[in-house]
Parts: C-alpha cells; sequence; structure tokens
C-alpha cells in the first residue's frame, strides 16, 4: 500500500453548479470488504429482491446469500459521497497539488441506505442499525444546555439527597 | 418445477407403486441440480423394461427428448422433478454452516418421496441412484419412510428400468432448463454458448474465462462454491468475508470435506486482521465498541 501523510482537517464543500446528485436506494453495505475503488457495473449484477410483506430484501453477492434491509438516514442528517476536491491544473504535469488536498467535496447525497447480512437476517440488535443510537446519544450531549435545563436539573439532584 | 400430470390421481396410484429417483447436473459447474423421478403401479414393471429406457448418459440427445415425451404421454406412468437453483447451490454451499451437496441432494430426493406420497401415491419400493455410501444414504431413507423398502445402489439406472425412466426425467429437464435459462444480469456482453456445463468441457471453460467479472466474479448461473472456480478467482478483485474472518478465529465448524474453503475464495495469505473487513471501535468506550463505530481522521 502506498504511504502518504494526510491531514486530518477535512473541509466539506458543496458542488457548486449543478446540484448534488441523489443516489437513495443505491446505497448498500456488504459484510466484506472489497478491494476495489472505483465504477462498477453493479445495476446489472447486483439485483436486490424484496420480500412484500416483510421488508427484506434477498440478492446474492460472489454465490452468497444476503438479507438485507433499507433504514432511512434520520432527519435531519443525510448521508453523503465525498470525493476530493478536483482543482484545475496550473501546469498539465503539476499533479501533486490535486493530490495532497485535503478539500473534499459532495458527489452525492442518500436519505437512505440498505446494509446486508449474510445468512441472517437482519435485525434490530446488528451492530450496523445500533449505530445510528450515536446520533441522538450526540445530540444530548451536544445540545446546548438552557437556564431552565439547569433549574430542573438541580431540583432533581435536591430530591436524591 | 413440478410435473404436468393432471390434478386427479390415476386409479392405479392407490394400489403398491414402485418408483426411481435419479439425478442430474450434479457435477458441472454452472446450471441447476436436477432431481427427477417416475413412478407406476408394480403391476407395470413388466411394460416398463420394454419401453428401452436406458442410463440417460447412454443416450443420444434426441432419443432422451423422444422417450421423454413417451413417457408423459403414457397415462400409466407419473413424473416429477426438484431443479435446485446454481444460486441455492452456491449459497448453501457458502453457508455460514455448510451444506455439503450430498446433504441437499438426499434432501431433494426425499423431497420427491414426500411430494408424491402427498399426492397420494402408495409407494412400496422406491430405487435410487447413490449419493455417498449407499447403505448410510439407505438407513437415512427407510427411517425416514418407515413403510417403503428402498433400493440404494450404484449405477441404478442402469441397473432398475424405473431409475432408467427417472434419469431421462432428470436429464431431459436439466437440459432444457440450461438451454433456456433465464440470466439474472442484464449486461449485455453476456453470452449463452456455456456448453455442458461440466468442468472438463472446453466450451464451458472458455465461457467462464470470457464471463468472469473483476468484482462479481461471474453471472449467478455459475456456482461459485465449485472448485472449478478457484483459479479464476485469483484473478478478481479480492473479497475478504466477515463471516470467514470468523470462522478462522476458530468459532465455526469446519465440515464439508472436499468442499471449497470460503477463505479461498479469492484470498491469497491465510491471516487477516479483523480491522481489514470491518471497523472495530477498538479502544473506545463500550457504546461505540457494540455499535463497531470507530474515528477516523483520514481516508
Amino acid at each position: 500500500m502506498e504511504m502518504e501523510i494526510l491531514e486530518t482537517e477535512i473541509n466539506l464543500s458543496v458542488k457548486e453548479e449543478e446540484e448534488e446528485e441523489d443516489v437513495s436506494g443505491k446505497v448498500h453495505q456488504l459484510p466484506c470488504t472489497v478491494k476495489y475503488n472505483g465504477p462498477s457495473s453493479v445495476s446489472h449484477y447486483f439485483k436486490p429482491k424484496p420480500t412484500p410483506t416483510t421488508g427484506i430484501q434477498h440478492s446474492f453477492f460472489r454465490g452468497r446469500n444476503l438479507l438485507g434491509t433499507t433504514l432511512p438516514i434520520p432527519h435531519p442528517y443525510s448521508g453523503f459521497v465525498i470525493g476530493k476536491k478536483s482543482f484545475v491544473k496550473r501546469k498539465a504535469s503539476d499533479m501533486s497539488e490535486e493530490k495532497n488536498s485535503s478539500c473534499w467535496e459532495v458527489k452525492a447525497k442518500f436519505q437512505n441506505l440498505t446494509y446486508w447480512n449474510h445468512d441472517t437476517l437482519p435485525s434490530n440488535d446488528d451492530a450496523f442499525s445500533r449505530s445510528f443510537h450515536w446520533l441522538s446519544v450526540a445530540e444530548a450531549l451536544h445540545k446546548p444546555v438552557t437556564a431552565e435545563d439547569l433549574v430542573s436539573a438541580s431540583m432533581a439532584l435536591k430530591k436524591m439527597d | 418445477m413440478g410435473s404436468e400430470e393432471g390434478s386427479s390421481v390415476p386409479k392405479w396410484a392407490s394400489k403398491p407403486c414402485i418408483m426411481g429417483i435419479d439425478e442430474a447436473g450434479r457435477g458441472p459447474v454452472l446450471g441447476p441440480m436436477v432431481y427427477g423421478c417416475l413412478y407406476c403401479a408394480l403391476s407395470y414393471q413388466k411394460t416398463l423394461s420394454s419401453l428401452n429406457f436406458a442410463d440417460s448418459k447412454t443416450l443420444k440427445e434426441e432419443k432422451r427428448e423422444e422417450l421423454f415425451e413417451n413417457l408423459k404421454a403414457d397415462e400409466s406412468i407419473g413424473w416429477a422433478v426438484d431443479v435446485i437453483d446454481p444460486k441455492e447451490l452456491s449459497a448453501k454451499m457458502l453457508k455460514k454452516n455448510k451444506i455439503n451437496l450430498n446433504e441437499i441432494s438426499h434432501d431433494s430426493a426425499i423431497g420427491l418421496v414426500v411430494r408424491v406420497l402427498n399426492l397420494g401415491v402408495l409407494l412400496t419400493e422406491v430405487y435410487v441412484d447413490t449419493v455417498g455410501d449407499p447403505e448410510k444414504y439407505r438407513t437415512k431413507l427407510s427411517e425416514r419412510f418407515p413403510s417403503i423398502k428402498f433400493v440404494v445402489a450404484k449405477k441404478a439406472d442402469s441397473l432398475y428400468p424405473v431409475v432408467s425412466g427417472a434419469s431421462i426425467v432428470a436429464k431431459v429437464t436439466r437440459d432444457r432448463a440450461v438451454r433456456d435459462w433465464v440470466l439474472d444480469e442484464t449486461a449485455d456482453n453476456i453470452q449463452r454458448n456455456f456448453g455442458s456445463g461440466y468442468p472438463g468441457d472446453p466450451e464451458t471453460k472458455a465461457w467462464l474465462e470470457n464471463h468472469k467479472h473483476p468484482i462479481f466474479g461471474f453471472p449467478s448461473l455459475v456456482r461459485f462454491s465449485w472448485g472449478t472456480c478457484t483459479p479464476y478467482f485469483k484473478n478478481l478483485v479480492e473479497v475478504l468475508w466477515e463471516s470467514d474472518q470468523m470462522d478462522e478465529d476458530g468459532s465455526s465448524s469446519s465440515n464439508g470435506k472436499r468442499q471449497l474453503k470460503l477463505s479461498n475464495v479469492g484470498i491469497t495469505s491465510s491471516k487477516r486482521k479483523s480491522e481489514e473487513i470491518e471497523s472495530s471501535g477498538k479502544g473506545r468506550c463500550k457504546f461505540f465498541q457494540a455499535r463497531k463505530l470507530e474515528q477516523l481522521t483520514h481516508f
């Protein structure tokens, strides 16, 4: 693997001219690592089939049976596909600027994603579904505290004494 | 799936009946595996012997087709098939708890017996071409169906006309299924010159070579669990499965002797760090670990 020192800062910027593509319904989380980054003819080979009553979907990947379910990303959050921001090159040979850039831009957006288990039915106990808990925990942790909150908290504390 | 016989059960079915069971397409690397059965009254056995059924492999395709049409038209004969999709074969053999091909075969044969009994056919003797050890297989079947006498033998398809008939049912159904196969994949460069599907067939080899896909492997007509596929996987994009990782950690079973080892599918080195396959949340508080939420500082 190529070693490269990356800056830890990520600058998110929304593409200016055009509206970013909505890829809702096309984002899949598989129970495996595919050691490839880039485009592929996914829709020609990956054919999820819904079962009408349960909301569970079936598909196959490399001969394995996958069971999946589509989860909405809770409002007001969104999912983003980001890519390194492409700059207009100053010189044809000067690629370094682009390569080392820590500027990322939104390429596409999604409001739901489908996650797949190998042979097991998706459930609320799956780590993946549970990871969404973080959103409400984070909200509670980071919400500004109002004067009223402080009053009710100190009252509660007194009661406990 | 299923036979074309009428919904009403023939009169002769309430008299003691014999049945033969045979398979087609067990060896091929692509297409379905088909189990077929043929049954008739015990008293019809002699006539059956005169119908020139022979082991389907020794007959030419046209002859098999002709015999199949004849037996379909014969009102003294009943038949049924179980077509097992290659996707199902791959998925079962690559399950977390792998099911081997013998088990799948046995289950299919048992399914056919159940189906014919449920039609109301009085089966007293069933002849089966063996899969695995004949005596063990016979015991398994006899325990499941105590009222039926089972004869399980090697080459039953050339020994018993009722099994020869079943082999024709299975073979013709398999050939037609491959010929008329509707591919799930919609890429427009997929050809239909599959060949016989046997791993040694040059046409099948050429088809596999021409239809491998760097990410998806093959169209789902192919049985991914076949050892024949392994050399092709080496040149594809590597795929590491979370469930295989568990396997290597020693928590899962290791049955299936000749079965393709899961971790060999596109994997070159044996030991892998699980972090490569899934995020871990290692070193963080329990809340994050349980949800596999990892903090990323760069990507």
